[in-house]
C-alpha cells in the first residue's frame, strides 16, 4: 500500500478528537462564535504536541463546528485551514509552553484575515479580540487538558 | 435538551436549490464572497438584492428563518456601522461632539459597510440553510481532489469528517448523560466565574474523552476486521453529477460577476 502510514486507528481517533471538538462547541454554543469567542473546544488544540491524530482532528472539528457559524463559507473554509496550520505547529513544538502559542498566535493573525473586511473593522482591533478569546481559553485550559489527555491516553487507549 | 441539537443549519427541502450539486454551491458561494467586495456603489448591492432575492424564492427558505440567522449577528452589525461612522473623514459635517464627528461621508459609508455584512450573511447562510452537512462535506473532499498531486491525503481527511458527523450524536447524548450524572453527584456547570466555569469541565472532560478513545479503538478494530485499507479502488454509494440547474445558476451568477464588475470599473 502506498499510503500506509496512515492506520485505520489514526484515522479513527482523529475522527473522535473532531467529534469531541464539536460537542464541546455546541455545549457552549452562545459564547463559541463571533469576534469576541470563548470557544472552550479551542483547549483541544494543544492536544496535537502529544498526539499526531489531533492534527486534523481538530482541523475536522472546527470545520463541522463551524457548519452552524453565522458567518457560514468563510468561516467554515478559513476557520479549519488556519486551525490545520496551528495544529501542525503546535504538534512540532518543541515544548508544552511553546505547544499552547501556535493556536493563540496562528488564530490571531490568521482569522481576522477573513473577518476584518467582513465585518469591514480594522484588522488590529479584530485580532485584538480573537487573540483575547483565544488566550483566555488557552491560558486557563490548555496546559491542564494536555496534562489529562496524555494520561487518559496512556491509561485507555490500546494504541497509545 | 442536547439531544435535540442539530449539525449546522440544514433546513429540509426539494427545491431546485437544495438539488444544486454541491460543489456547484460551494464554488458560486464563493464567487459571491468575492465578488461583494467590488461593489462599489448602491447599484450594485440593488444587482446583489435581485440575484439573492432570487436564490431565496427558489429555496423556499422562510425569508423570516433567514432573518432568525442575522440575529446573533446584530451588534457586530451595528459596531461595524458606528466604527465606520466615527472613523471616516469628510467633508460635509452633520454634528459634532466632544471628538466625535459625523460626517456625510461617514453616515453614507457606514450604511454600505453595515449592508455589505448583512448580504455577505445571508448570502452564504444560503449555502448551509440548503446543503446538508452530509452533501457539503462531500462537496469540499471532491474540491480538494487536486490537492491529491501533493500527496495531501483526502480521502483520510473525507473519512475523518463522514466519521466525525456520524459520532456527534452519539458524543452529544454521552455528554448530556455524563453531565446528569455529575450533576447528580454535585457537580455545577451554570455558575461561578470563567475560571470556577473552565474547572468545572474537568470531570466532563476525562469521561469524555475516556468514552471517545474506547469508541475511537472499537471503530478501529471493526474497520481492520473488513480490510478497510484507505482510498484506492473505493466505490461510492452516492456520484455527485451535475445536472443543467448547475449551468444555469453558475450563467446566472456569471451574469451578477459581469454586472457588478461593468458598474464598478466603467
Amino acid at each position: 500500500m502506498k499510503r500506509a502510514n496512515i492506520s485505520v486507528n489514526y484515522v479513527a481517533r482523529s475522527a473522535v478528537i473532531a467529534a469531541v471538538y464539536f460537542v464541546l462547541t455546541t455545549v457552549s454554543q452562545s459564547i463559541s462564535f463571533g469576534a469576541v469567542q470563548f470557544r472552550i473546544a479551542e483547549a483541544l488544540t494543544v492536544i496535537p504536541f502529544v498526539d499526531p491524530a489531533a492534527v486534523p482532528g481538530v482541523a475536522i472539528g472546527c470545520l463541522l463546528a463551524n457548519l452552524s457559524s453565522p458567518l457560514g463559507l468563510a468561516d467554515i473554509l478559513g476557520g479549519s485551514a488556519i486551525s490545520l496550520a496551528a495544529a501542525y505547529l503546535t504538534h512540532k513544538a518543541p515544548n508544552r509552553y511553546i505547544a499552547i502559542l501556535p493556536p493563540v498566535v496562528m488564530n490571531a493573525i490568521g482569522v481576522p484575515l477573513y473577518l476584518a473586511p467582513f465585518f469591514s473593522q480594522p484588522y488590529w482591533l479584530v485580532a485584538a479580540q480573537i487573540a483575547l478569546g483565544q488566550l483566555t481559553v488557552i491560558g486557563i485550559l490548555g496546559l491542564p487538558t494536555l496534562s489529562l489527555y496524555e494520561k487518559i491516553l496512556d491509561r485507555y487507549s490500546k494504541s497509545g | 435538551m442536547l439531544k435535540d441539537i442539530t449539525i449546522g443549519q440544514f433546513f429540509p427541502g426539494q427545491s431546485s436549490i437544495h438539488r444544486l450539486d454541491p460543489r456547484v454551491k460551494i464554488i458560486i458561494t464563493f464567487v459571491f464572497i468575492v465578488i461583494i467586495f467590488f461593489v462599489r456603489s448602491f447599484i450594485g448591492y440593488g444587482m446583489i438584492l435581485a440575484y439573492m432575492a432570487l436564490a431565496v424564492i427558489l429555496s423556499g427558505v422562510p425569508v423570516r428563518y433567514m432573518l432568525k440567522g442575522l440575529k446573533p449577528l446584530l451588534f457586530i452589525i451595528a459596531l461595524t456601522f458606528f466604527i465606520n461612522i466615527f472613523f471616516t473623514s469628510g467633508e460635509k459635517v452633520i454634528f459634532k461632539f466632544w471628538f466625535f464627528t459625523l460626517t456625510q461621508e461617514g453616515l453614507l459609508q457606514g450604511v454600505f459597510m453595515g449592508l455589505r455584512l448583512i448580504f455577505l450573511v445571508a448570502g452564504t447562510s444560503l449555502l448551509t440553510l440548503t446543503t446538508s452537512p452530509i452533501a457539503l462535506t462531500d462537496g469540499i473532499e471532491h474540491l480538494l481532489q487536486p490537492l491529491k498531486i501533493f500527496r495531501f491525503p483526502v480521502h483520510e481527511l473525507a473519512m475523518m469528517m463522514t466519521i466525525a458527523l456520524r459520532f456527534i450524536p452519539t458524543l452529544l447524548e454521552e455528554t448530556d448523560k455524563i453531565m446528569k450524572a455529575q450533576m447528580a453527584r454535585g457537580a455545577d456547570f451554570e455558575s461561578g466565574n470563567l475560571f470556577q466555569r473552565a474547572k468545572a469541565l474537568v470531570p466532563l472532560l476525562v469521561p469524555l474523552f475516556i468514552s471517545a478513545f474506547r469508541r475511537a479503538d472499537e471503530l478501529a478494530m471493526a474497520m481492520e476486521s473488513r480490510c478497510y485499507r484507505g482510498g484506492e479502488n473505493r466505490t461510492r454509494m452516492k456520484i455527485p453529477k451535475t445536472a443543467s440547474r448547475d449551468y444555469i445558476a453558475l450563467a446566472v451568477t456569471f451574469l451578477l460577476v459581469l454586472g457588478i464588475l461593468l458598474n464598478s470599473y466603467l
